[in-house]
């Protein structure tokens, strides 16, 4: 019975913060003479507050024994709750008496009733709740980064625990304990929730993988799906490594080597002690663009380009960064490419198939410091040129293709450290050139193109139907 | 005063009182409430400074729908890792039992009636009564670094397989081929939804002002089952539905001036009709007008661009080869070729429609042993080749290649009306097929997804059409959740009230 009284404080709370917050906004509007006539109400508005504060506290206190908060937010709350309702009080007595010096008082609760609904919004909506709308970035990536001595690593805690802190604890670790749940230390893990264990019943055997891993394999949509939806979600390989450490009975001081694993954790293991753990999209992405923020392009320069039938794009809505193509271009004078120079902050992309580039393009293209993508497919560029082209130390992709470039023009490229792929189809490079190159660029996949595909005999025959 | 006077004050009042009548109800809670809210809202955050989203948004991304010029290209809202896409649709659905998704114990199974566990509670097409199992009709082997399961019936895919990742849990709830096929690529197996090219290029517009940013290409001598459904606008503006070509002949139809029309008296009647659209615009202010006025004036510029870019015969006879073209016939090679070249060009979103996989074996045509070989021959060369010339072009890290068909083949062969087909076929199966996907941001030599011992039925990573259009959507930069279109009320998505981006197959 007390419990339920106790559920009724969410909607009572709400009382005593309009009645109080507007008994104090008349107050301090009576003080100008034209509004003196709420004076007069000002005393009962406090006395109804008041009681209405009174009532929350008793609800609010019955409420704080029954379930489980975070019991140093409760204590806050509670306490300023209290004080909130005594300083309606006082304020009231000291209206009734006909004390006109309540202004500081005033001031005081309208600080009291906002200091402790906070609190009181936290309690039931989790910390963070109220700066979230600011759009702080919900964080989704993998949790792990790459760990090179993986056998050596603490499995539980080097691998579950940092899992656990980064994907549950907010609702099932010290502040909250959602479903009577922590996950924040090796006790309460073993303790599990109020619906019982979380790891399975040694008794069960090997078929039962226990509510923890039967909750976070179910579908997203399902209502017991953990972590619930809106929240950001554990990675396949997150999953498979707690589910695999749920089956080797959830040791919690071996180390990683000391355990069996099977092939499919095997790879899990590799890939995360090579650092290239299922880094999601934006992991390589971002590596097409800078992470850092830039300011916005210069307006009149893009609409110049745009004039010229140059293509001008942000990469993306809510970046600056921006990708250019010369693919319908109208005009390419030298005015054009000197234009492209005063967005050189922003520029990362650029395509300039089939172009011809002329002596002063070129000192324009080096400026462009920037660069991530340049593609010069079927451009005139030389292999002088290309010796210009090594100040675009950000290149990670080059694309020289149907062009004049020869092996020892290569040469001059060697120190685009970041450089990845670089596509040299239809160039006079041969594949009897590949041992030069791959030892040029160690690290670059270097594509020269020209497939073949066998002719086969199914390739021009039919099979008769009859 | 005068009568004539009498008669224009009268007119005046009544176009007054038909204008007044437009403004209902609806329209005045909207404009009020919602109008003056939301200007309040905004005045507010904008105040406190935290913003909403559409003020962080670049002014240069150009996100909203310019009517008179609805194909500029526009910025997605993140950062996507492909530019375009092309899809090779197999339209009749292909055996995934006959090339990737390799069932030994199935082999044993040949012959025998099929369990009865399989089929309680099922419905197919033609299967009725108990029907026998069909062991695979091919060899299967490995392959790459990946040891990709291919059959001998794609003996030049089988080089690329570490180029591509399999999706073999591919399951539909669409048991016939037009509605499977819509649902493939409109998000709904009803007709009336925007296709998926549509739905690209209405987001990201195209990179080529003279060119259509949505070509579809068929091939296998008809169209698919769905008709022009498939590559519809629905309720978008008409302007981006997809724009068929053809890879012979004239690549638009009608794309030539008649003899005896230069180009000055077609540009002199095009300006004229356009000056016409713009009066009536004027009158009435239908935005589609202006889409009409652009879509005349791209079509002036595709006469010139057009027969460039879509005539094959100008590229070197190894690229030929390599495709395995046959000139001047229409056939998927030569449309594969062209697909190459259009994405090289800066078109979004390319379509192909390859008519013929329905291999029930009711004919010799259709027989998985016989015809439906041809059709493995007139596809694989020209896949693989695609796949390689994109590669060297360095246009494939930027273009996502999808493969598949609108649903898979049983496991069972075809008894229709329950007796024994002729020749060896199987019939349509809802519950798990393959579809690979290549290019574009997605991981190479990697497998999604398994079915069980005989391939009847998915056992893990299973995805749906929405989870695959999610994926594509994930792939150019959009959250397939937040990118819809107000229609009839409501906002519309592709991908309806489902799917999730398949982050397994993302690098």
């Amino acid at each position: 019975m007390l419990e339920f009284i106790g559920r009724f404080h969410p909607l009572l709370v709400h009382l005593p913060i309009g009645i109080l917050l507007l008994a104090c906004f008349f107050d301090l509007l009576a003080m100008r003479p034209d509004y003196a006539q709420l004076r007069s109400v000002v005393p009962l508005m406090l006395l109804i507050g008041f009681i209405s504060a009174l009532l929350s506290s008793i609800s609010g206190f019955l409420l704080s024994g029954a379930t489980d908060y975070d019991e140093d937010l409760v204590l806050y709350h509670q306490w300023l709750g209290i004080g909130t309702t005594v300083m309606a009080g006082i304020l009231f007595s000291l209206h009734k008496k006909g004390s006109s010096s309540s202004r500081w008082g005033t001031i005081l609760l309208v600080l009291l009733i906002t200091i402790t609904g906070h609190f009181g919004g936290t309690l039931t909506h989790g910390e963070g709740y109220l700066t979230e709308g600011l759009g702080g970035a919900v964080e989704t990536g993998p949790v792990l980064d790459s760990v090179p001595n993986i056998q050596q690593m603490a499995v539980y805690n080097g691998l579950v625990q940092p899992i656990f802190e980064a994907r549950c604890v907010g609702c099932h670790g010290d502040s909250k304990q959602k479903g009577g749940l922590r996950l924040d230390g090796e006790e309460w893990i073993l303790e599990g929730g109020e619906d019982g264990p979380i790891l399975p019943d040694p008794k069960d055997g090997e078929n039962s993988e226990g509510e923890m891993i039967k909750r976070l394999l179910l579908p997203l949509e399902a209502k017991k799906h953990m972590p619930p939806k809106a929240k950001s979600q554990l990675t396949q390989e997150e999953i498979s490594l707690l589910h695999w450490w749920v089956r080797s009975g959830a040791p919690f001081n071996k180390k990683v080597g000391e355990m069996e694993q099977d092939g499919k954790m095997k790879t899990v293991l590799k890939a995360l002690a090579s650092g290239k753990s299922a880094g999601g999209p934006e992991a390589s992405v971002s590596d097409l663009l800078p992470s850092e923020p830039v300011a916005p392009a210069p307006a009149t320069a893009v609409e110049r380009l745009r004039d010229a039938g140059v293509m001008v794009l942000p990469l993306a809505q809510n970046s600056n960064y921006l990708s250019v193509s010369f693919l319908s271009a109208q005009r390419t004078d030298d005015s054009i490419f000197q234009t492209l120079e005063e967005l050189k902050p922003q520029l990362v992309w650029l395509k300039l198939d089939d172009m011809k580039l002329s002596p002063q393009t070129i000192k324009s293209l080096s400026t462009l410091v920037n660069l991530r993508k340049l593609s010069l497919s079927g451009s005139s560029i030389t292999d002088a040129d290309l010796n210009a082209l090594q100040q675009l130390k950000q290149l990670r992709s080059l694309n020289l293709s149907a062009t004049a470039i020869t092996v020892a023009g290569l040469q001059s490229i060697k120190a685009l450290t970041h450089l990845r792929e670089l596509y040299l189809y239809k160039t006079t490079i041969k594949t009897t050139d590949w041992p030069a190159l791959q030892q040029t660029f160690p690290k670059v996949n270097i594509d020269t193109g020209n497939y073949r595909l066998p002719m086969l005999p199914g390739d021009t025959s039919e099979v008769k139907l009859n | 005063m005068t009568h004539k006077h009498d008669h224009a004050q009268r007119l005046l009042k009544e176009a007054e009182a038909a204008e007044l009548r437009n403004h209902t109800r609806r329209h005045f809670l909207k404009e009020s409430a919602m109008g003056l809210g939301s200007l309040a809202i905004g005045s507010l955050l904008g105040a406190w400074g935290c913003g909403n989203a559409a003020s962080k948004t670049n002014p240069l991304s150009q996100v909203a729908f310019d009517p008179a010029h609805p194909l500029l290209p526009k910025s997605p809202p993140f950062l996507g890792k492909a530019r375009s896409v092309i899809y090779l649709h197999m339209a009749g659905a292909p055996s995934q039992l006959e090339l990737f998704d390799f069932k030994p114990e199935l082999a044993k199974m040949d012959g025998q009636d099929c369990p009865p566990s399989l089929l309680a509670g099922k419905q197919f097409a033609f299967i009725r009564g108990v029907p026998k199992m069909l062991g695979p009709q091919a060899k299967f082997a490995q392959h790459g670094e990946s040891r990709a399961w291919i059959s001998e019936h794609l003996p030049h895919f089988s080089t690329v397989a570490d180029e591509v990742s399999f999706l073999k849990a591919v399951t539909t709830d669409q048991f016939n081929h037009a509605p499977a096929q819509l649902l493939m690529h409109t998000g709904s197996p009803r007709l009336g939804r925007p296709s998926m090219g549509s739905w690209v290029t209405y987001g990201l517009g195209t990179e080529n002002q003279n060119l259509p940013g949505f070509v579809v290409l068929t091939s296998g001598g008809s169209f698919p089952d769905a008709g022009k459904s498939v590559w519809g606008s629905g309720f978008l503006p008409s302007v981006y539905q997809g724009v068929q070509c053809r890879s012979e002949g004239d690549p638009v139809l009608f794309i030539n001036d008649p003899a005896g029309m230069n180009r000055d008296l077609r540009k002199a009647s095009i300006d004229a009709i356009n000056a016409a659209n713009l009066q009536e615009y004027n009158e009435y202010n239908d935005p589609e007008i202006l889409s009409r006025i652009s879509q005349y004036e791209m079509a002036y510029r595709m006469q010139i661009s057009a027969p460039e870019v879509m005539n094959i015969n100008n590229e070197p006879d190894y690229i030929h080869e390599m495709y395995g073209t046959q000139p001047g016939k229409s056939c998927f090679a030569n449309n594969a070729l062209l697909a190459r070249k259009l994405v090289e060009k800066g078109v979004r979103y390319v379509q192909l429609f390859d008519w013929g996989w329905d291999a029930h074996g009711d004919n010799a045509g259709n027989a998985l042993n016989l015809g439906i070989i041809n059709k493995y021959r007139s596809v694989d060369k020209a896949m693989t080749a695609l796949l390689l010339d994109l590669k060297q072009r360095g246009l494939l890290e930027e273009t996502l290649v999808v493969w598949g068909g609108e649903f898979g083949r049983t496991p069972m062969m075809e008894n229709r009306n329950g007796a024994q087909n002729p020749f060896k076929g199987r019939d349509h199966h809802t519950e798990a097929f393959t579809i690979w996907m290549a290019g574009g941001g997605i991981k190479k030599g990697y497998t999604h997804g398994e079915t069980d011992e005989i391939g009847y039925s998915a056992v893990s990573g299973k995805v749906e059409a929405y989870d695959i259009q999610a994926t594509i959507l994930h792939q150019l930069g959009f959250n397939h959740e937040e990118f819809t279109y107000p229609f009839q009320g409501r906002p519309f998505r592709l991908t309806d009230v489902g799917g999730k981006v398949i982050s397994q197959v993302v690098s």
